[in-house]
């Protein structure tokens, strides 16, 4: 069982939307230790980097894919990137759907970018997240 | 506000202890034991348990959320995770100071680098935010 180029291109949904709450945002910016007064109160928005606990859950669609063969304890996250349409928002009901973009193997690792994009449920842009892996298949 | 290249941003220093690894592997979900087990980090080779790489990232970009007055602004935000932030088990915890310079304004957007050290090593490497520029 391997990963190679054919898989590029892959998509997979999260298998639920995921309905923001205006208290897990303060508890996320309680977590990162951020007293910004945007990320509390009735209009909060949330902190950048929330976008990410979105993207994983799509990207447990990828490690469930018995195909790829990924195992969480073997992979370290090398990079990420976000581009914004706007903030994600208490009251969002949003939909991930994450995609391979690149895969690259250097001996028992494999270098894998995907692409999260979310949206709300009817599919207005919020936000793509783009994450570099390295997957140690330690198989040699 | 007077957005140039070359202005400097105020630099911030966080501290992370062990309860705020907990913490943040509660709110986000990530409870991967090199976040919390000493045990699991050294048998993945890790010096330690280490920081989550998102916490790091989180913590960066504060230095430019909180000199924009609306989070709204920030277009883009990308990092490279180059060296594990080491969290010691005491009360001291490990420090990490990040810091950010205006590279180039162009087109209603400000391209902003920013440094992230702990020790004296750079833990993010092309750690970079976009941001609107009203």
């Amino acid at each position: 069982m391997t990963i190679d180029a054919t898989m590029v291109g892959r998509s997979y949904a999260a298998a639920e939307s995921y309905q923001v709450g205006r208290e897990k945002i303060r508890e996320f910016a309680d977590a990162i230790g951020d007293p910004n007064p945007a990320y509390r109160g009735d209009d909060a928005v949330a902190p950048p980097t929330f976008a990410f606990m979105l993207g994983s859950r799509a990207l447990e669609q990828l490690l469930n894919d018995e195909e790829l063969g990924l195992r969480l304890d073997r992979i370290v996250h090398g990079a990420q990137k976000f581009s914004y349409t706007r903030p994600i928002k208490a009251g969002d009901d949003i939909a991930a759907t994450a995609t391979i973009t690149t895969v690259r193997k250097a001996g028992d690792v494999e270098v894998i970018m995907y692409e999260t994009a979310l949206t709300t449920v009817d599919g207005d842009p919020i936000a793509t997240s783009t994450s570099t892996i390295s997957h140690n298949r330690g198989e040699s | 506000m007077v957005i140039e290249v070359g202005t400097e941003l105020p630099p911030l220093t966080v501290t992370f202890r062990r309860d705020d690894l907990v913490r943040y592997a509660g709110a986000s979900g990530d409870f991967n034991p090199i976040h919390w087990s000493d045990r699991m980090a050294g048998a993945l080779g890790l010096p330690g348990v280490i920081a989550h790489g998102m916490l790091t990232m989180a913590s960066a970009v504060r230095v430019v959320t909180d000199w924009i007055s609306d989070p709204a602004d920030l277009i883009e935000y990308g990092v490279r995770f180059t060296k594990p932030v080491v969290v010691p088990d005491d009360d001291k915890g490990v420090n990490v100071t990040f810091s950010a310079k205006v590279d180039k304004v162009a087109d209603g957007r400000a391209e902003i680098d920013i440094t992230a050290v702990a020790g004296e090593e750079k833990v993010l490497g092309r750690a970079r935010a976009v941001v609107r520029v009203r």
